[in-house]
């Protein structure tokens, strides 16, 4: 016979009100931690939307530039005291201490030359990293294996005669309504070689339409460009992609400028950055509505305790009569409220991550996953004893303060 | 010098309504030998239970003070007044408010459940008073399924449990009918026999009459002790 033993035979004796006092607190904390579930997946959904969405950190060469107008007319822009990127700085942004946050850093040269007798834009590009960069790339063909390989954007494809629509496809078919205007084009590449600054080259493979300046690009190997373009070793711009779920780009950004006094170097995060706001949003109101779930449970187990003080008082008379002190009598009601806290916890990490991962497909656009954190069943554990403990203080302390004469009295 | 010993014991309740004082008990002194059996009488109102509960260390006196076994009652802090009643007293109330949910043995150990004493010894010892009181083979079943007399002795087994100089009884009798009233009392009287000081209100003047001396109160007020040594015997053999 201990304490505990007279905490756990009440506990049996009163199942209905511990399952209630349990549902209460694992309400509380099921809320919490399908909400906190929720915004937590989405959070990682941005991040991973941030990756696909290739490079948020771009280096640039460092400018001092003069923008010129006249009466609202656009003139020229001076650009002056301007600096190169070159090989070398690649191999310096991988010295940065944040090194193992980046996982793709992507070098260019552009430049301008002519295809087949037009004059187009031609980048120099490394394409083991590029295309990792530009997930969101559909190819036609094969990626560029060797260095007379080249990729053609889908404009310049076409004016070249390199590709064909393929008949019956269904944005061939519907490309008049509006509906399809979106839908990708089937194509087919018909022409096997191209002439590229008089040299000839394989077409690898051209680039799906995107409606991006790639659509007017043609893609060769980064040697190869700096030879065409007789600029070896040189750079136009550096494209990076951290993994920047939680990492901070900022930080990021401040090492590469900091190995590269010379460059600029800027976050692009801004269509991001919309996104996680209305997730952080989302967050702060998932931790508001789940204080307020919280708090009611609490004022459940605040008058289901006083109610058993009430109830109980005979009880607690009869064992300060016989020799209880006051700390036995809050150690035992303490240890049946930490048991049903503690029960009502884990039922309550159950069944918020159940309701979490049911309600998830609403809330996402698909292949987002609930993680199984260890760390949210712990601190949902934590949360409920705490809820449980803070709002029993009152309760078990007039228990314990209860006068055993004026106990035994009212028996 | 007496066991107990009650010197000017006063007691005065504050009205809630308005908040004067109710004298209760005044200037209540009486002594108690060790192995004494000492019964209180007294209507309705006159103070018995709360001169109980003074004695039981559980009621601080307005005025006055209590000595048991030497020691100032009153004096002590009330987790210490706690232990005390845990070393000292052993309780029999009327109503025996066992704990429904805690079988016989279960009910009878928890005096002991707040000592560091091993789990074996607690049982042994629950065992020991169960079998006192003709209990032992009872030892698992809640209170429920026992009949009114076993209930009685009981809690009189769990007053015993932590072997109390003074066993303190509020009308034992009170509820029971007559046949079991005996049996409680037989119980009573048997521990008196063994050397146990007991002291027991009751509104029953046979079964007050069974005690060495019968003190009468009335009106808070402490009235000339009986000396009722002429116990009527005949009607109890031996119980255990």
């Amino acid at each position: 016979m201990r304490i505990s033993t007279i905490a756990l035979a009440n506990l049996r004796r009163r199942k209905g009100k511990a399952v209630f006092l349990m549902s209460g607190i694992g309400i509380g904390i099921g809320t919490a931690v399908a909400l906190l579930s929720l915004s937590g997946s989405l959070r990682d959904e941005i991040g991973s939307q941030l990756d696909r969405f290739g490079a948020n950190i771009v280096v640039t060469p460092h400018s001092d530039s003069l923008a010129l107008d006249y009466g609202g007319i656009s003139v020229a822009g001076v650009s002056f005291d301007q600096h190169q990127l070159s090989d070398a700085d690649v191999a310096g942004i991988s010295r940065i201490r944040y090194r193992k946050r980046l996982s793709v850093v992507a070098p260019k040269l552009i430049g301008t030359t002519e295809v087949d007798g037009r004059k187009t834009l031609l980048a120099g590009v490394d394409f083991n990293s590029e295309l990792r960069l530009k997930k969101w790339w559909r190819l036609t063909g094969r990626p560029p294996e060797s260095p007379t390989d080249v990729l053609l954007g889908y404009e310049i494809a076409r004016a070249v005669s390199a590709i064909q629509a393929v008949p019956g496809s269904v944005a061939n078919a519907d490309r008049a309504t509006s509906h399809h205007a979106a839908m990708p084009e089937e194509i087919r590449v018909t022409k096997e070689k191209v002439s590229l600054g008089g040299r000839e080259h394989r077409i690898s493979g051209v680039i799906g339409q995107t409606g991006g300046p790639e659509d007017r690009m043609v893609f060769a190997q980064l040697g190869q460009v700096q030879g065409l373009l007789g600029r070896p070793g040189q750079l136009s711009v550096i494209e990076v992609s951290a993994l920047c779920k939680d990492c901070p780009v900022e930080d990021i950004v401040a090492q590469i400028k900091q190995e590269l006094p010379h460059a600029n170097v800027s976050a692009i995060q801004q269509s991001v950055r919309a996104r996680a706001e209305a997730v952080d949003r989302l967050s702060r109101f998932s931790l508001v509505v789940s204080a307020v779930v919280l708090a009611i449970g609490a004022l459940m187990v605040f008058t289901t305790m006083m109610g058993a003080v009430v109830e109980r008082t005979k009880e607690i008379g009869v064992l300060r009569a016989i020799g209880f002190r006051k700390t036995h009598i809050i150690r035992s009601l303490m240890i049946e409220v930490v048991i049903i806290s503690a029960a009502g916890g884990v039922g309550g990490w159950l069944a918020g991550l159940l309701a979490g991962r049911l309600a998830l497909p609403y809330f996402t656009e698909g292949g987002a996953q609930m993680e199984l954190r260890l760390s949210l069943a712990v601190f949902a554990v934590a949360v409920a004893m705490g809820t449980g403990i803070i709002s029993s203080i009152y309760p078990v302390l007039r228990a314990s303060r209860l006068d055993p004469s004026e106990a035994v009295r009212y028996v | 010098m007496a066991f107990v010993v009650v010197e000017n014991v006063s007691k005065t309740y504050s009205d809630q309504e308005s908040g004067i004082g109710v004298p209760v008990l005044r200037a209540v002194s009486t002594e108690i030998a060790e192995g004494e059996f000492v019964s209180l009488m007294g209507p309705s109102g006159s103070g018995k239970s709360t001169l109980l509960t003074i004695l039981g260390a559980m009621n601080h006196p307005s005025q006055g003070r209590l000595l048991i076994d030497g020691i100032d009652v009153y004096a002590l802090s009330d987790e210490r007044r706690a232990d005390f009643r845990s070393q000292y007293l052993g309780f029999v109330f009327q109503q025996h408010h066992l704990m429904p949910y805690l079988n016989a043995i279960e009910n009878v150990m928890l005096p002991l459940a707040t000592l560091s004493m091993a789990s074996l010894e607690k049982r042994r010892r629950g065992l020991d008073v169960l079998e006192k009181v003709g209990l032992a083979e009872k030892a698992k079943r809640l209170p429920n399924q026992l009949s009114g007399g076993e209930q009685g002795r009981l809690a009189i087994a769990r007053a015993l449990v932590n072997d109390p100089p003074l066993v303190l009884a509020d009308e034992p009798t009170g509820t029971l009918d007559t046949k079991t009233g005996d049996e409680i009392m037989r119980v009573f009287l048997d521990l008196n026999a063994r050397g146990q000081t007991i002291f027991m209100v009751t509104h029953n003047p046979e079964n007050a009459s069974l005690a060495h001396r019968v003190l009468h109160i009335r009106d808070g007020e402490l009235e000339l002790a009986t000396d009722s040594r002429a116990r009527t015997a005949s009607r109890f053999s031996p119980a255990i």
